[in-house]
């Protein structure tokens, strides 16, 4: 009979004691590690947002506003995910399309300056591009590719060359000009492309027509306007409008994605109502540190007009220099480490120990690389103390390795079954690093790269030993130009004794900082998701 | 060399290793060794006392083996026997494992295949491969099958050929609409027709089969099969399989390995079924080893 009999099985309890005190203490670390952070960012942001300034009534109508009608939309999009999507993608591309305009106009406007980026646009970009394209377009033509690396070496020999008879030229034409070809144009020819053969809405010879007729005659119109210059604007028609205007075209297509455009839509009236309300009751806002005017401002010894600007263009140089140098160094040892190093003999053993050198320089602390950077970029080289070019160079040493291990680790990920299914169709060497290893390896190479750049943006102790000037008031000129930092800004207003830069003007570049590091993390999450959904 | 066997009936033993019988002969063969050569064929691949190592271990013993061209060729054994490492030598893609060590003689059209002058690149871009493992790129299916032309440089009617490739692969008419789509979105058994595809889309004369069904499902694997035996119409197919049935219904010649790495008899097909010579591959064969 099948009666169970409770007496005669009994199952004795298991203690599970120690793995809930386990669970639970991990869970308190990880919580005291979050909230920690999570303090430390608000008392930050805080400050530079003075948001102890405003007065309590401003606070309900921005939520009146702003607050509450954007997290009704946040709440609606949760049911309808069209309208989610859509709306993040409206404002994804233009926070992107912003921050790239900013990145353009702090890289070729002011850095390199309108003249220099025309000299080398003609000679080494637009080849790349123009090569790169016509490859696409004939992809059976084999000598593409060591014209691409002929351009690479010969380019910037040739550009240097001609710098003085280009700049000439780029004197009579003006900067408009050179973004007008160099920009716009490129952007008009991305939207017919993005248009008619990637989302086949048709039309592209129009949409590529009106960008163009836009810089033409809407510009000129604009900057009649004393806001910025003509140049900036056409910048942000490449990088901002173009880009927005082709999204918010897809989805006006689309019926149903209408209803994305109200999140934006939302917010927008929402900032414009609060501004009306505000002004019309009376109500104070906070009074930021963390402003235009603080981006935009030479430093000061006055909190009210200190500025991180010369700091922010100086990080940006260097992080450019870096990111250049690091890539091309760190990818080219990866691929001989984990592709062309012998496996066995004499120089099995060599690979070996740079393989493990490697690792360990990765942990080497920062300030002896500062010391290194003193010794060999600065005295013996002699590019100069507390230079653009050293300072680039010593943080390339710093976090090389770290490049290296991640590409490395990229290029290992490289399943052997296609490697060998290349050499297995007659592939040498070379066609299978380039045609299936690095394609693949990509990405992962892009996100650790772009991580170890977030590192060098944020390094203090190295510049302090190369001898970079803790204030300077003028953005660096040229690769030897002595220049300062954002870190180094930050740390020297710490000292200074008033209150307001020790809580103001400081947070302001804290944030300033943190929102450099965030973006370019998210740059990398978003290149490692781009690539890993696609992966063709 | 002794290799030139052309003549139809003569018993060849003027080295101790080559006998060249009468296909309807019934597969007389008085010496014990282990080759037949297929009269009214050339053979393609010869192998002659062929020895590998890994490091220390020695996977294949003295291999002496015929090829015969347009013909399908089965390897079977149990695991470990070296059936792969032989395929393998065929197309040098032993030269990619360090520790891996070639002795003795692979002929490639009378051409001494380990010679110094050889290139195994070149050598490769006549003797395909197909894997164990579905291994398309992780690229557009298009782009497969035209990759091996592309880094040949040999890229007039690109499209022609990839076409055609396919169809021959019996895959076009389940592609043609997406060849821009990913490879990898295919199907287990499609994704292994395209490996064929992309292998033959380069016209070798050899095909080597690494176990190209062991990964799939039954209805995959008899589609494989029927390319398999309609490619040997054109091309010199050699296959290693670990299922004896599937070397039984395609194959017109097997070879089987045994443990050791030693080749214990090469026969046509239906003699090493039916009436091995080998009491160790009869024991194989009717299930009581391996």
């Amino acid at each position: 009979m099948a009666t169970p009999t409770s007496s005669e099985t009994t199952f004795e309890s298991v203690s599970r004691t120690k793995g809930a005190v386990f669970e639970y203490l991990t869970l308190g670390a990880s919580l005291f590690g979050l909230v920690a952070l999570g303090v430390l960012l608000l008392y930050v942001f805080w400050d530079a947002f003075g948001l102890a300034t405003a007065e309590i009534a401003w606070y309900g109508a921005l939520v009146i506003c702003v607050v509450a009608p954007t997290l009704g939309f946040v709440a609606y999009a949760r049911r309808n995910t069209v309208a989610g999507e859509v709306a993040l993608e409206l404002v994804s591309t233009a926070m992107g399309g912003l921050l790239a305009g900013f990145g353009v106009i702090a890289v070729i406007e002011v850095i390199a300056g309108p003249a220099v980026w025309f000299a080398y646009f003609l000679t080494v970009v637009a080849p790349l591009v123009g090569l790169f394209l016509y490859n696409r377009a004939r992809p059976e033509v084999t000598w593409v590719g060591l014209a691409m690396l002929g351009v690479l070496i010969a380019g910037p020999i040739i550009g240097t060359l001609t710098l003085d008879t280009l700049t000439q030229i780029e004197s009579l034409i003006g900067g408009p000009f050179v973004y007008l070809l160099s920009l716009v144009l490129p952007a008009a020819v991305i939207a017919r492309y993005v248009i008619d053969d990637y989302l086949e809405l048709g039309n592209g010879n129009f949409a590529a027509g009106l960008v163009v007729a836009v810089a033409f005659f809407a510009v000129p119109l604009i900057d009649t306007l004393p806001l910025v210059s003509r140049s900036v604007w056409l910048i942000f028609l490449s990088t901002l409008v173009t880009p927005l205007g082709i999204v918010a075209w897809k989805n006006l297509a689309a019926p149903e994605n209408r209803v994305g455009f109200a999140g934006p839509g939302i917010f927008i009236g929402g900032v414009g109502l609060l501004l009306i309300v505000t002004d019309a009751l009376g109500l104070s806002g906070p009074t930021p540190w963390f402003d235009w005017q603080y981006l935009t401002s030479n430093p000061s010894r006055f909190a009210d007009q200190a500025g991180l600007y010369s700091a922010i263009i100086g990080s940006v140089f260097i992080i450019v220099l870096v990111a250049l140098i690091t890539l091309a160094l760190g990818v080219g040892a990866a691929i001989f480490l984990e592709e062309y190093a012998p496996d066995s003999g004499p120089g099995a053993a060599i690979a070996r120990l740079i393989r493990i050198n490697i690792s360990n320089l990765a942990g080497v602390p920062s300030v002896v690389y500062g010391i290194l950077g003193l010794a060999v970029f600065a005295n013996l080289v002699g590019l100069g103390f507390g230079t653009v070019i050293t300072a680039a160079l010593t943080l390339s040493l710093l976090i090389l390795p770290i490049v290296i291990i991640s590409a490395r680790e990229a290029i290992r990920a490289v399943p052997d079954s296609i490697r060998n299914a290349s050499y297995g169709m007659g592939a040498t060497k070379w066609q299978t690093t380039r045609n299936i290893v690095l394609p693949r390896a990509i990405p992962g190479i892009l996100t650790g790269t772009i991580l170890a750049l977030g590192r060098a943006i944020g390094e203090t102790a190295p510049l302090i030993m190369i001898g970079v000037a803790t204030t300077k008031f003028s953005p660096p000129s040229g690769l030897f130009s002595k220049t300062t930092a954002m870190p180094m800004q930050i740390f020297a207003w710490s000292s200074y004794p008033s209150a307001e830069f020790q809580h103001g003007v400081v947070a302001a570049g804290v944030v300033t900082l943190l929102v450099v590091l965030l973006t370019m993390n998210s740059i990398a999450i978003l290149l490692r998701n781009k690539f890993e959904t696609e992966e063709l | 060399m002794a290799n030139e066997n052309q003549s139809a009936t003569a018993q060849q033993s003027d080295t101790d290793q080559l006998i060249s019988t009468d296909p309807g002969g019934g597969g007389l063969s008085e010496q014990s060794d282990n080759q037949t050569v297929d009269s009214e064929t050339e053979s393609v691949v010869q192998s002659q006392n062929l020895d590998v190592y890994y490091g220390d271990t020695q996977a294949l013993q003295d291999i002496t083996i015929e090829i015969p061209s347009n013909r399908v060729t089965a390897m079977i054994g149990p695991s470990g026997c070296g059936k792969s490492t032989f395929l393998r030598c065929i197309n040098r893609m032993n030269d990619l494992v360090d520790i891996a060590r070639v002795e003795g003689d692979l002929y490639f059209h009378g051409q001494n295949v380990y010679d110094d002058y050889v290139d195994p690149v070149a050598l490769r871009r006549r003797i395909g491969m197909v894997f164990q493992h579905p291994n398309p790129f992780p690229k557009s299916i298009y782009d497969n099958v035209a990759y091996g032309l592309r880094i040949q440089g040999n890229t007039e009617n690109l499209d022609a050929k990839v076409e055609q490739s396919l169809k021959r692969a019996a895959l076009w008419d389940e592609v043609k609409d997406r060849l821009d789509d990913s490879a990898l979105d295919l199907s287990g058994g499609q994704q292994q027709r395209l490996c064929i595809a992309r292998a033959i889309a380069v016209d070798p004369e050899v095909i080597l089969m690494d176990e190209p069904a062991s990964a799939l499902d039954p209805i995959a694997t008899s589609q494989i099969e029927d390319l398999i035996e309609e490619l040997a119409e054109e091309y010199t197919v050699v296959i290693v399989t670990h299922n004896m049935q599937q070397a039984a219904r395609i194959s017109d010649q097997t070879a089987v390995f045994l443990t050791g790495g030693e080749l214990v008899e090469f026969d046509d097909t239906d003699k090493i079924f039916e009436n091995p010579e080998s009491q160790r591959v009869e024991d194989y064969i009717t299930g009581k080893f391996g």
